[in-house]
């Protein structure tokens, strides 16, 4: 079972995904955690995660995007410029900062040049910056009009009532995630943090029913290890998006676990629900994607973000916090320089590190400064 | 930063630098030459600028009464907000706040000084910001975050969902400052009741937020006269384009920076008329006799810089052109997109332009709030660079009426939002029958490239495309 969630990480065209296609149905990528699941799986369509893993190269990325871009979206164009996604019946493209904004024209104008790169159905789906009641209000008639043309051109219809069953479902598995992240937390860890990363990332890319499924079996295995994992230093993995379970294990090592995150692929969109008993569940829904604000995309709401990070390094008893960002990608870099700030005036040790997303070709450095990290905690022993 | 830099307070040593030069032409030639002799650095900038006539004078003059505004806000009894060149000052002159727009307080340092911003830029590492972000902001920000600048009330801007990189700073600045934050946040797109009611929603936001900190309301009256000053600068800058179209164009190659720079300083203030009149009046004479506004008076190519101009030390971009006999026309900074712009009429732009409704307070806010929604790069870089009203018709449509010979991309690598597409951009604008040149230096910043290779560059790129046999 374990396996499954794995391989559906490490594979794009997972085998959850060529059952799908074989039962002649639609999968729609999208590019960022606000994208609503709910709507794809109220119309019958598998929505999909799109991520850059297994780029060993950035050709066709760097044809279209200029130098100075974060090399996420270049490796999931580079990706979707050899064929990658070719299951893909649709793309939905995210403006969550502008470096994956301008993945919607790269993609589009790479369609230019290589043929049957573009799904027909191709959506620039808006997200305010900010939560208010009119932020809300607008986001609602975008995720309405992102309704209408996934309608139109999949020719389905989303009922209300097929949308609140598919927001039943989703808050399910949210409550399975938030299970998976209590035990992720305890003293001894029935499971590495490489591991968690995983189960959570997979569920970007299995049907919903069957995601759940695995992973109250994952859960229910786990929970009765008889001795978790104890004597290594907690770790928690902040920043920029961080699908690579390699570059985890990298972190973990013999000496470390990373017991918390906070990232878009990890646990970060996963602790809170879609309200369930409203009159309206495209209100809901837009209230739910924008309030969080859990991404620094959202200017201004520093503070609370401060806070949840506390919040989650005091109850995962964490001794160190990694603040990775990718390099050109501001919006983190420049929040984990605030979190360093801050967290260090708390006692809480920390790590900035600027990578490249992808093939992890750093890992020399990283393994050095991450060692000497360590040396610094266990030094100084528990501070958090 | 050295602690040498820190011993001086940064505000007072530009005000004090622009305030003596505002003097210089005070005297005699003799006098003034003189004078040019005791400050090395800032001679090339000055004799640049006052090369050009009154104009030069009125924009040295205008520089020294921003700074002086900012300076004297305290005794005067004003608050001071941060804000982005793109976000129109005109809410905060009409609620007496003293606007500082990060990016004009960069290209102060960066004219007149040898060492440029460089500093200050550093700083902002220091302070645990990116070295990826754009260095237009981080320019003058180091020396707020440093403490060696005027206390700041509060911070606003209006680039989320256009540059987020800009954006960015600006979130930063406030929580390292621990001041309050406002962001107006914009759509990808620009047309239709929807955006317009978002925009309006988000501006009247604003104004509470701005109500909220200066603890005053807005006045009817005093936005009306603010936006009267607005509607004649808007002509007069209408006009002004307007003789940008006719061929050797009787526009000096400063006047692209002294048309925005007027606005991004003292919009709907009087400063900003009356420099425009100067320009405007010069402008004219030079059409009467049918010269060039090039100081050799010979135009050889016309060139439309699509993004923004070179800003580092001694206006070498606005020399070089001179020295070439590039008649510049414009970039994306200074075009206006007031609904009597003639580029609005000519290419059938109205619903994308702004119109000004002075007819009530709630009329006067939603007009502010659609043409903030118009500001540069606001307008223009938003959404997808080829969907409509966006930066490539906006370009093309430009560089053809103002029969460009070529088109020039100037930024700054911090420019993601731009980097992102500027590949399929060019592509599509040499398609188009533009050559089209990329810098790939900062604009901002000459440790990037020096600026002796980036005019290596392009006088390669104006060679081998033979525009400039």
């Amino acid at each position: 079972m374990s396996v499954r969630l794995m391989r559906a990480v490490e594979t794009l065209n997972n085998e959850f995904v060529q059952r799908w296609k074989e039962e002649g149905k639609k999968i729609v990528g999208y590019t960022c955690s606000y994208a609503p699941d709910e709507i794809f799986h109220a119309a019958g369509i598998l929505p999909y995660r799109i991520r850059g893993h297994g780029a060993d190269e950035t050709t066709i990325g760097d044809t279209y995007f200029g130098p100075f871009i974060c090399s996420l979206p270049k490796c999931m164009l580079q990706l979707a410029g050899t064929g990658a996604f070719g299951f893909l019946d649709g793309v939905v493209i995210v403006p969550g900062c502008d470096s994956m904004r301008r993945l919607d024209d790269c993609w589009r104008k790479a369609g230019e040049d290589i043929a049957g790169v573009v799904p027909q159905f191709f959506f620039h789906f808006a997200v305010p910056h900010k939560f208010a009641a009119y932020t809300v209000d607008w986001f609602e008639g975008e995720i309405r009009r992102l309704i209408e043309a996934v309608e139109r051109h999949f020719d389905v219809r989303i009922t209300e009532e097929r949308l609140r069953d598919s927001i039943e479902l989703y808050n399910r598995g949210r409550s399975l995630l938030e299970e998976l992240e209590r035990m992720r937390r305890l003293p001894a860890p029935p499971f590495t943090g490489a591991e968690a990363l995983s189960v959570v990332i997979a569920g970007s890319a299995i049907p919903r029913d069957a995601y759940n499924e695995l992973l109250e079996e994952f859960i229910a295995v786990h929970r009765a290890v008889p001795r978790g994992i104890e004597g290594r230093r907690r770790l928690m993995l902040v920043g920029s998006a961080s699908d690579d379970t390699a570059f985890v294990r990298l972190i973990e090592g013999e000496r470390a676990l990373v017991v918390a995150d906070n990232l878009c692929f990890g646990a970060r969109f996963h602790n809170d629900r879609v309200d369930e008993g409203g009159r309206d569940p495209v209100r809901a829904l837009a209230e739910r994607y924008l309030r969080r604000s859990d991404c620094p995309r959202m200017y201004g709401d520093y503070r609370r973000r401060l806070e949840i990070l506390v919040d989650t390094i005091r109850s995962a008893s964490v001794d160190g916090v990694i603040l990775q960002n990718i390099r050109f990608c501001d919006l983190h870099g420049a929040e984990n320089g605030l979190f360093e700030r801050d967290l260090e005036a708390l006692g809480v040790p920390c790590m900035r590190i600027e990578r490249e997303y992808g093939p992890l070709v750093e890992t020399g450095r990283l393994k050095m400064r991450l060692d000497a990290f360590l040396e610094r905690i266990d030094g100084q022993g528990r501070t958090a | 930063m050295r602690r040498a830099l820190k011993e001086y307070h940064f505000d007072w040593m530009l005000h004090s630098t622009y305030d003596a030069a505002s003097r210089l032409m005070a005297g005699t030639e003799k006098e003034y030459a003189h004078a040019l002799r005791y400050i090395p650095y800032f001679s090339g900038m000055l004799d640049a600028v006052f090369g050009i006539g009154e104009p030069g004078r009125y924009f040295i003059k205008t520089c020294a009464e921003y700074l002086k505004n900012i300076v004297t806000a305290r005794e005067r009894g004003r608050k001071v907000a941060i804000t982005s060149f793109c976000f129109s000052p005109v809410i905060f002159y009409a609620m007496d706040i003293t606007p500082i727009c990060l990016e004009v307080m960069t290209v102060f340092l960066t004219f007149t000084y040898r060492r440029g911003s460089a500093e200050f830029l550093d700083f902002c590492n220091e302070a645990g910001f990116t070295e990826t972000s754009c260095s237009s902001q981080r320019g003058s920000l180091g020396a707020y975050l440093a403490g060696i600048g005027v206390d700041i009330d509060m911070v606003v801007t209006d680039t989320p969902g256009v540059c987020d990189t800009n954006a960015n700073a600006f979130a930063f600045a406030a929580e390292w400052l621990d001041r309050p934050f406002f962001q107006l946040d914009m759509p990808p797109l620009l047309k239709g009741e929807r955006y317009d009611r978002y925009h309006r929603d988000d501006y009247r936001a604003l104004v509470a937020f701005l109500e909220e900190q200066t603890g005053t309301r807005l006045e009817a009256a005093r936005l009306a006269e603010v936006l009267r000053e607005l509607q004649k600068q808007d002509e007069l800058i209408g006009e002004l384009e307007e003789m940008g179209r006719i061929v050797p164009s009787p526009l000096p190659p400063a006047f692209t920076l002294l048309n925005y720079a007027a606005r991004f300083l003292f919009a709907g203030m009087k400063p900003c008329t009356d420099m425009l009149q100067s320009m405007l009046t010069m402008a004219r004479r030079n059409a009467e006799r049918g010269v060039s506004g090039l100081a050799g008076g010979v135009e050889r190519v016309r060139g439309f810089f699509c993004y923004i101009d070179h800003y580092t030390y001694n206006m070498r971009m606005w020399r070089m052109s001179e020295e070439l006999g590039i008649s510049l026309q414009g970039n994306i900074l200074s075009r206006n997109w007031s609904i009597d712009a003639p580029h609005v009429k000519e290419n059938h732009m109205e619903e994308s332009a702004y119109s000004i409704d002075l007819t009530s307070l709630d009329s006067m806010i939603d007009s502010v709030a659609i043409m903030n929604s118009r500001m540069p790069m606001i307008k223009s870089i938003r959404g997808p660079f080829d969907a409509p009203d966006m930066w490539l018709e906006d370009t093309l449509s430009l560089a053809r009426m103002y029969s460009a010979d070529f088109v020039v991309y100037s930024g700054t690598p911090g420019c993601r939002n731009t980097w992102g597409m500027l590949k399929p951009f060019a592509r599509e604008t040499e398609k188009a029958g533009f050559p089209t040149h990329i810098m790939y230096s900062d604009a901002f910043d000459d440790r990037v490239q020096s600026w002796e290779a980036t005019r290596a560059r392009f006088e390669e790129f104006l060679k081998v495309r033979r525009i400039l046999a």
